[in-house]
Parts: C-alpha cells; structure tokens; sequence
C-alpha cells in the first residue's frame, strides 16, 4: 500500500511537475543553435514562427541556418564561430520588441534579422536603433522601413512595397487595361502597397473602380468580390498576403471572375501557391526570388542545400532572404575585420552581394541613401500546375534589376541620422 | 444598387449558415456543461486536417463521412481527461483551459502538417457557379447551405423527441433534478460534449473545401460563432440559429457600404442587441448566471 502511494505520487506530481519545468525551459530559454569554438558571436532573428506568417518566418529561419552552417565551415566571423538565437515574435508588435529587448540585453547579440511583419519590422528597428545594433530586415515591405522611418543601423534584403509596386504595374497597364480594381488588406503593408500601385496607375493615365479595405484574417471575400465585378474593372488587383491572399484566390475562382477580369497581385510567394488549389493559381505577379533560374551561377547548389534541410522542397524567397541576411553580415564583417556596428553600417552603403548570395543575374547591393537592397523582381505568370517539378509554379517573363523598380534615394523620404 | 443588396443579403445568409453550424456545437455545450469552449475553432482545425490526410485515400465524400465522428472522438477524449474534472469549478477554470488547448492545438497541427496551408480540392461539379447573374452562389456554396440545413433539423429532431435529446434539454434546465432522477450526468455530458464537437468537426471539413487550410483558421471563425450566441441569447438554440444568420447579412451589408467594417458591424449588433436586450435575442433570463 505504502508502496503504491509512493509509486502514484511520483508518477502524478512528479511528472506533472517535470513536465512543467521542462516546458517551462522551452518558453523561456531561446532555440539555440551551437555552434563549435568559443567565444561565438551572436547573432538573434526574431520572426513569427507562429500565428499567420508562421509558413514564410520558418523558411526565414531555415535560410538562416543553413547561411550559418556555410560560414562557421567557412571559419566563422573574425575567427569566430557564429551562433543564432531565434525567438519568436508571435506575429505580435509587442512580444517582438520584447523579444528584440531580450536578445539585445540578455544574451547581447552583435546583429538582429527579423521581422515578416512589417509594423514589428518596424518596432524592433527602432529598439535595435537605440541600442546600436546592426540590423537587417529580412521580409517586412512596408516603405517606411527604408523610406521615412530609417535608421542608420537598419539594412533590408526583401522588397519595398514601392519596388513590388513599379515591377508589375507597368506590364498590368500596356496589357490587360487601364481600370484597376483592388482588394487590399486593411493595415501598414496593404496601405502603403496600394498607394504605390494607384501613384504608377495615375501617372500611366489609367483610373481606379474601387479599392476594397479587407480586415486583416478576413475568411469570407465574396462580399467585396460582388462589389468588384459590379464595379467592371480591366484588372482586379488582390494584395491580401498568406491565409488572406488563399481565401480570396480560392473564392475568385470558384466565383469564375478570373474568366472575366484579368487577376493580378504585386508579390507572390511560393508559400501561397502551393497551400492554393490547381484552379486558384492564376494571374500576373511578382516574385522577389524565384527557385528555376536557367544558367544563373549558384543556384542549383542553393536548391539542392535548402532541398537536403527542408524535406526535399525547392527554396522559396523567404529561404533566400534568411540567408542573404546571415552571409551579408558575415561577408561585411570579415571584409572591414571589425564587429563594431557603425562601422559595419557604414561599410554596407554600397556594399554588393557576390554571385554566390545573390543568386540572381542583375547586380544586387545595398543602397547607401536608404539601406534597402536592390534587388531584382521576377514578374510573370502563375502556373496551375508544375511540369518538372510539382514546386514550378510560376512562369518567370522578366527579371527586373532593384534599381529599375525603386523610386529615387531622394524621394524615399529616408534621411539618415548618424549617431556622432 | 438593388441588385448589390440583394446580392449581399443571400450571400451573407449563406455565410451565416456556416457560422450557425459552428455556434451550434458551442452552444450546446455551453448550455448543459457551462463550458466556454475556446478550443471549438481547434476542433474546427482538426477536422479539416484529417479531412485533408485521408481524401486521397476515401475521396471528399468520404472525408465528410468520416472526419467529423473522428473529430468527436478526438473530443471525447479531451472531455474525458482534461474538462470533467473542472465541471464543479467556477466557468473560469474551464474557460483559461480551452483557451491554451486552442493553442496548443494551434501548434500541434503545425508541428504534424506544417505551417504552411495545405490545399483541399473540391468535387469539379461543386466549384462552378451556378449562373453568370448569380455568379457568388456557388454550387459549393449552396452544397454548404444544404448541409448545414440538413444537420440543423437533424439536431433539433435529436433534442425534441430522442431520450437523450430530452435529458440534454431537460439538462440545461437544470441539471441537479436530472441527475437526482437517475440519469447518469457524466455520461450524458460526454455525449453532449461529442454532438457538439462533431459539429465543429464538419464545420472543419466544409471550412477546407472553401478556405484555406491552416493552422490558424479557427481563430477567425471562432469570433463569430461567439457573437452569434450572444446575439441569439445564451440557452437558446434557435436564438444561435437566428443569431448566425443575422450577422451573415450584416457583415454582407456591410461591405457594401463600408468594407472596413465588414467585422466591426458584428461587434456593434452585439453591443446593441445586449444594450437594448441583455439576455440577447431569444434567449431567457436568468440563464448563465
């Protein structure tokens, strides 16, 4: 009896009490991922492993990891071994500034990546600004990042809003008509996307039927889809992103209006294509990377490495960016032989990326105005299904070089403080 | 402009439907247990994930049959483990409980099928629309309408004339005088706990054919499926029946005159509805106190 009293509360308390200290660890303590050597530099990456964007953060990161892997074999920074932490900032503006805080203080980081999100890319900018921490913004697009909210110790790989804009719009007008319709998602990204498509429509001389505000998490379309049909546009531009964009592309073609309107969106990403149904991957968009690039160096390898760490799927742009970011700062670092970030911002200005990283065929590197990459966009088609591959999904028509789709340094609204 | 409110109305009953369905399985389990099932959008999840696993295997009309009673199952466990040892609490208990469960379900199919959303094909016929004029009325859509009506008169022959649709009434009545009778209570809850989740299991599955599925799809119809109660009146399940239709149409009206509120305007019925009567539509009074 006595025994079995012992027995049973061991095995309730007991482990119900490990149970929750490990648990707890896992919360708490930050996803290491070691590396050989002493003294690593370290490097965090805040993005929303979970909550909506959850799909693009973990390409992110696993772009990351496998840049981290290529640079430690490559002898690490200055001699040094890197090491990441990666948090998650939940999709949430406030835990990721948290989270950016944590990384900074506590386990004092020497360089930030982060975030999908455009309002928390934004956020922790500001906390990695006051703390002097270089910092590049793997995935957030709002124009505000690198436009009128910049910081000198902040650098982005992904698009603006404005370059995604510039990259389609012109092809949208001289092919498929002058009247735009759009659906956009009702926050920073959407807005200021929107604004930049409507600028290029007005100055081409075209004209807008409507533009339709969606709250972000939106599920049922159809309501704004009625009102877009009736309002009988050339063009009906779907800017939702991730669950937003699948919902609304599903109830389009089921609705049978991309038989009638031409459809077409300003980025487009692999994520999204694959989670739609053969029916629902129509249209004209923009890719800001692409996996199939025929006869571009590097890219093949980049493929088969993110293949052998992502149960054998292609990279999307997401992988890219995560990687670009990591090799970006290991490349500047060991070229001006410093970790000292004002420095490092200042050897970024101008900085270009090698074959090996930008895998791409236009020149790829980092304005020193506003800090944003210019970076190529690859417009085309959607394809309803892969022929090679099941993971082709995307007919490439151009490849269009970043300085082409981006507005001038000086009309980003970008002015750089320097601390003195 | 006729036409667009026309247009809309339907529309917003047909998506009201789909909310009904939902809020029916909340309801009914609120109603007898007292439990605020935070986790019923995960239930929702659940069922369209295993939909998605075996359709390659029993095809759609096979995962509809399916999927939900594999769902219930999944509910009757959690009910068995986690919620039955809080039913003499206070409803807080049960409420904090659901909410991490949605979580931790949340996590859980991310973490089993990826974060990435996962398509679910249709039957071809299903996914045209019915006419050009009437483009939004799918023959999915209506498929979705014709299900839910079917499941709805279902329940109610379920509560009005079976022996364990009078003891679950008979039951969120008062459940003491029921169980001084003789019925077993525990067993009654479980089996109401399980009638509940199987609505939400075929919400899941229908959900799939027509949103994408993702982990995260539960959370936004879970709102909803809530507001529908409280606009309908806790205790009442034709209140949730009226209520889910009603913000059907207002959230499709209101997208005709102000897209941005499309959401908002569920909001605002329920603060209306609770300001000029509390206990919601037909819902009576003293219930949930």
């Amino acid at each position: 009896m006595l025994k079995r009293n012992f027995l049973s509360r061991i095995s309730r308390r007991t482990v119900i009490k490990g149970a929750a200290a490990v648990g707890a660890l896992q919360v708490t303590s930050p996803f290491i991922i070691k590396a050989l050597g002493d003294t690593p530099v370290k490097v965090g990456m805040v993005d929303p492993l979970t909550g909506v964007y959850a799909a693009y953060a973990q390409n992110e990161v696993t772009g990351a990891k496998l840049a981290l892997e290529q640079i430690n074999v490559r002898g690490g920074v200055l001699g040094r071994p890197i090491e990441l932490l990666v948090e998650d900032s939940a999709n949430d503006v406030g835990t990721g500034v948290q989270k950016t805080r944590k990384l900074i203080e506590r386990d004092g980081i020497q360089f930030l990546i982060g975030d999908v999100n455009s309002a928390i890319a934004l956020a922790i900018g500001q906390v990695s600004n006051e703390k002097g921490i270089l910092h590049i913004v793997s995935g957030g697009h709002t124009d505000g990042v690198t436009g009128k909210d910049c910081h000198w110790n902040v650098y982005r790989v992904c698009n603006t809003t404005s370059m995604e804009a510039n990259a389609v719009a012109e092809q949208l007008f001289t092919k498929y008509g002058k009247k735009w319709h759009f659906i956009t998602p009702d926050y920073a990204f959407g807005h200021t996307l929107q604004q930049a498509a409507l600028k290029d429509l007005e100055k081409f001389g075209g004209t807008m039927t409507g533009n339709e505000l969606t709250p972000l998490g939106t599920t049922d379309f159809s309501a704004y889809l009625i009102k877009a049909r009736a309002a009988n546009p050339d063009v009906l531009l779907v800017l939702p992103q991730g669950g937003d964009m699948i919902n609304c592309m599903k109830q389009i073609a089921q609705f049978g209006i991309n038989k009638q309107i031409h459809v077409a969106g300003l980025q487009q990403e692999l994520e999204s294509l694959e989670a739609m149904p053969p029916e629902a991957r129509v249209g004209t968009w923009m890719f800001e990377w692409y996996w199939k690039q025929p006869g571009v160096p590097h890219v093949e390898k980049f493929v088969a490495d993110i293949r052998k760490m992502n149960f054998s799927k292609v990279p999307t742009a997401r992988h890219w960016f995560g990687y670009t970011s990591l090799m970006t700062y290991a490349l500047v670092a060991n070229r001006e032989k410093t970790l000292d970030g004002v420095k490092l911002a200042k050897a970024l200005g101008g900085f270009e990326l090698p074959d090996d990283v930008k895998l791409q065929p236009n020149k790829c590197y980092y304005r020193a105005g506003d800090h944003q990459l210019m970076t190529s966009s690859f417009v085309g088609q959607a394809k309803t299904a892969g022929k090679d591959d099941v993971e082709d999904l995307f007919e490439v028509n151009t490849v269009v070089p970043g300085d082409k789709t981006s507005p001038a340094e000086s009309d980003t609204g970008c002015t750089l403080q320097w601390p003195a | 402009m006729t036409q667009l409110l026309l247009f809309n109305v339907t529309n917003g009953l047909i998506i009201g439907a789909f909310y009904v369905l939902m809020a029916l399985g909340l309801s009914l389990i609120l109603n007898l247990s007292n439990v605020i099932n935070f986790a019923h959008g995960g239930f929702l999840v659940i069922g369209g994930y295993i939909a998605y696993t075996i359709t390659p295997y029993v095809g759609f009309w096979g995962a509809l049959l399916i999927a939900p009673p594999l769902t219930a199952v999944i509910g009757l466990a959690v009910e068995r483990v986690l919620i039955r040892p809080l039913y003499g609490r206070d409803p807080l208990y049960s409420l904090l409980l659901t909410f991490g469960l949605a979580f931790i379900i949340e996590d859980g199919t991310r973490f089993i099928w990826g974060a990435q959303g996962k398509p679910v094909t249709i039957p071809a016929f299903l996914a045209q629309p019915l006419s050009y004029e009437f483009f939004f009325i799918t023959g999915y859509r209506l498929f979705m309408v014709a299900v839910v009506l079917f499941t709805v008169a279902l329940l109610f022959l379920l509560l009005r004339y079976t022996r364990l649709g009078i003891r679950i009434r008979a039951g969120t009545l008062d459940l003491e005088t029921v169980s001084a009778l003789g019925v077993n209570v525990r067993a009654l809850r479980s089996l109401n706990f399980a009638v509940g989740i199987y609505l939400a299991g075929l919400s899941g599955v229908l959900a799939a054919g027509q949103l994408g599925l993702e982990p995260t799809m539960g959370a936004g119809v879970l709102m909803p499926s809530f507001i529908a109660i409280i606009v309908g009146g806790v205790g009442s399940l034709t209140g949730t029946l009226l209520g889910g239709l009603l913000i059907g149409v207002a959230s499709g009206l209101a997208a005709v005159f102000l897209p941005a509120a499309s959401e908002a305007i569920m909001y605002v019925l329920m603060a209306v509805v609770l300001l000029i009567r509390p206990r919601g539509l037909l819902g009576e009074e003293g219930m949930m106190t």
